[in-house]
């Protein structure tokens, strides 16, 4: 087939020849690959309450949250019946195969919430039921919805579905990275002496807002880093105004649809560069080259950690690379993780260099890399930095 | 208990005073700080990736890295953590098992951390108080800049965009949820299907255009230093907005429902005379949402006890007896079918007599002074 530019699929528009992503063509893909991990793994029905499986499961679009909340049964899938089921009080934002009837009310009695979630139909046979997680409650008391069956890990199967994209993910995640690019830009424009990282922080979410994603993948989209002393890598926003002649990090991240695309480059405030940047920054991209390339069908977290090594560099304080889809999915390399880790095809990752130099500063780059058939695809643009 | 390990975003904040960014919930649970608390000790530890939110009075031996409990990769980290603090068999309080919790190969007996944390959440102290007072602080403030732009053909993801990009600079540590530009329909029927025939609410934002006269009820939360603030009002879709009549009585009848709860609030009141006191002054007409309340506290989570008028019932709601240092925000909702209706919050700490306000924005376009 010819290649063809897809540059008409960046946009968060429907067009009414519906060139766009084609959403109730990746939800069906998407809950048909739940249910064949149900078969796989024999699980008769799965009961999730992490937020990237709720969404990839049901397709609903629901309120936000920052942070993480602990486990609770959101969402049931039952094999026999192949339907999907979600805790939500209306039907706004709930995809049209969810009907009004697989729906089941939010409740503050945890009894009230039990006896919804026993009448939902087939759940009350299972012999095998997958969570993604539990609490000493939803342990204690899940058991007696589905008498005889036994409590499983359900992870697995959710992990296998989720790892590797078909094309409409694929599609989302590059919206979100054009959105993250737009924030890049809004930075680099705000990036003067004596503006504040807080006031960075602004910056780049308004952008991304106006963009149409409100809730940013990350509140780390910015720091200084130190001019003078240790270097370390920051995560909150600060006070302190950008001075002069420093390094700083910009490294902002989208979500479209729930799917999360994040890059980094590390730009000049003003003036001259420090002593040291030009090799600074060939060191960090040595680095980034090495993890992109090493995003290939079949290698292992391991073959990353070489390639990272082969550059001379020490192993950083930060992961070398995560899993990319709807938000930070496993693998994690890097931290002492993921060295078994294989890459399938068509996964998504989110590879970084981070290097430093004392009486320098810190380099940061960071992409969002397909692993393609035919090798690593770079699906985040940007210009590199070269002080 | 011998001890506690938590993963929730909220108890780690309140257990260690640590902070972390906002950040989108796969992110935010992969890479989740964790504490845990060693009955008897003076100081909790604290695993976490974010070295810059630590407490500057956490003993240095107490930090350690990131745990990455939700991997099996890995694993033998946590239980190395978890060995190193507790004898095989202790009786752990929890808030959140993935898998790679629940594998346990030392076997410990984990039991619901909330027995503990719910009851040491419920009273704040008086520095507590202030970091909510200036999380609202910093919210309203930060709300203006939205307001300021509504008009019809605002997007309701521009009004977020407004919200937003002050919020930092005002000193908020971190934002905490979608904000909500809910457009109210002015009929149940013709807004969402809901399965308690009630309202929907809150639904999510988009980026739908504003039109005028939408009535708009907005909604949003941000933390400061780990506390939760919580922003609520309705707002009238026009360049230049002016209430109806019948709005503004919608209006006068939220604020006495209000008024009534306050003149009775304070130490020994319950729940439930708290409530029916709301009832009472909306006529017999019970002035909350079906699936919410008339009131929820707030804290390191954006709800929590006390919560007054939930299913969890009128017995409940008896039990929970007012006590100093409990935070209440005040939400009822006037409804007119037909007329969409009027919704605001309002937050105060309960006092040793009385309450004290913890919001003070106005509630424009309605009266300026309320």
């Amino acid at each position: 087939m010819r290649p063809r530019d897809q540059g008409v699929l960046v946009g968060t528009m429907a067009l009414e020849e519906g060139a766009r992503v084609d959403f109730t063509r990746l939800r069906k893909d998407r809950r048909e690959r739940v249910f064949e991990g149900m078969e796989a793994d024999n699980l008769d029905a799965l009961i999730l309450g992490r937020i990237g499986d709720v969404r990839y499961t049901s397709g609903a679009r629901q309120l936000w949250r920052a942070g993480v909340n602990p486990f609770a049964a959101v969402c049931v899938a039952v094999r026999e019946t192949g339907r999907v089921h979600l805790l939500s009080v209306w039907d706004e934002g709930i995809p049209p195969e969810i009907a009004n009837e697989d729906l089941y009310p939010m409740f503050w009695n945890p009894g009230n919430l039990l006896q919804a979630v026993g009448a939902i139909p087939g759940l009350g046979q299972a012999e095998r039921v997958g969570t993604d997680g539990l609490t000493p409650m939803f342990g204690q008391v899940l058991p007696a919805l589905f008498p005889g069956g036994e409590l499983v890990d359900g992870s697995p199967a959710m992990a296998r579905a989720r790892s590797s994209k078909t094309t409409d993910e694929i599609t989302c995640i590059t919206v979100a990275a054009a959105i993250a690019e737009a924030g890049l830009s809004a930075l680099e424009q705000a990036l003067v002496p004596g503006v504040t990282e807080r006031e960075l922080l602004g910056v780049y979410e308004e952008c991304v807002a106006r963009l149409g994603a409100p809730n940013p993948a990350s509140e780390s989209a910015a720091f200084a880093t130190a001019a003078r002393g240790p270097v370390r890598f920051r995560y909150l926003a600060t006070d302190r105004p950008v001075g002069e002649g420093e390094l700083v990090v910009l490294s902002p991240g989208a979500l479209y649809a729930g799917y999360e695309a994040s890059l980094a480059r590390t730009r000049l405030s003003s003036g001259p560069a420090p002593r040291g940047a030009e090799a600074l920054a060939e060191r960090c991209w040595r680095g980034l080259d090495a993890l992109v390339g090493a995003c290939r069908a079949g290698n292992t977290g391991a073959d990353l950690r070489r390639a990272w090594e082969s550059t001379g560099e020490r192993l950083p304080s930060v992961v070398l690379a995560h899993g990319l889809g709807l938000g930070v999915e496993p693998p994690v390399i890097g931290l002492g993780r993921g060295d078994g880790a294989v890459l399938q095809e068509d996964a998504v990752l989110c590879v970084q260099s981070w290097v430093t130099a004392e009486g320098t500063g810190g380099v940061l780059e960071r992409a969002v890399v397909r692993v393609g058939a035919d090798g690593p695809e770079v699906l985040t643009r940007v210009g590199r930095f070269a002080p | 208990m011998d001890g506690l390990v938590l993963l929730g975003s909220s108890a780690v904040s309140y257990a260690t005073g640590a902070l972390a960014p906002g950040d989108d919930s796969g992110r935010a649970g992969l890479f989740r700080p964790v504490a845990v608390v060693v009955r008897g000790a003076d100081a909790p530890h604290l695993f976490t990736p974010f070295w810059d939110g630590v407490p500057p009075d956490l003993p240095e031996d107490h930090l350690h890295g990131p745990l990455f409990p939700d991997l099996d990769d890995g694993i033998e980290h946590l239980t190395q953590a978890l060995g190193e603090l507790f004898s095989p068999g202790a009786r752990l309080g929890v808030d959140d098992q993935p898998h790679a919790v629940l594998r346990n190969p030392a076997g410990f007996e984990w039991v619901d951390a909330g027995s503990v944390m719910s009851p040491v959440k419920l009273r704040k102290t008086p520095d507590e108080v202030a970091c909510i007072r200036t999380a609202q602080r910093i919210n309203e403030l930060a709300m203006v800049e939205a307001q300021a732009i509504l008009r019809p053909g605002v997007r309701q993801t521009e009004l977020s965009a407004a919200f937003l990009r002050h919020l930092f600079a005002l000193g908020a540590s971190a934002g905490s949820i979608d904000p909500i530009w809910q457009v109210m329909a002015p009929t149940k029927d013709v807004g969402p299907w809901t399965s308690h025939g009630d309202l929907a609410y809150p639904t999510a934002t988009t980026d739908r255009f504003l039109r005028e006269g939408d009535v708009i009820w907005v909604d949003v939360g941000i933390l400061y230093e780990g506390y939760a603030s919580d922003y609520g009002r309705t707002w009238i879709t026009s360049a230049g907005p002016v209430p109806s009549e019948q709005q503004a009585s919608q209006f006068r009848r939220w604020r006495t429902v209000v008024d009534t709860v306050l003149d009775i609030c304070k130490p020994g009141v319950s729940a439930l005379q708290l409530g029916r006191a709301a009832i009472e002054a909306n006529g017999g007409e019970r002035p909350w949402i079906e699936h919410f309340y008339l009131a929820h506290g707030v804290g390191t989570d954006s709800a929590e006890m006390p919560l007054i008028g939930t299913d969890l019932g009128e017995a409940f709601d008896e039990r929970q007896v007012m006590e100093p240092g409990m935070v209440l925000v005040l939400e009822p909702v006037i409804w007119e079918e037909g007329a969409s209706g009027y919704r605001s919050e309002d937050i105060v700490a309960v006092t040793d007599t009385g309450w004290v306000a913890l919001s003070g924005s106005s509630y424009e376009p309605f009266e300026v002074t309320a």
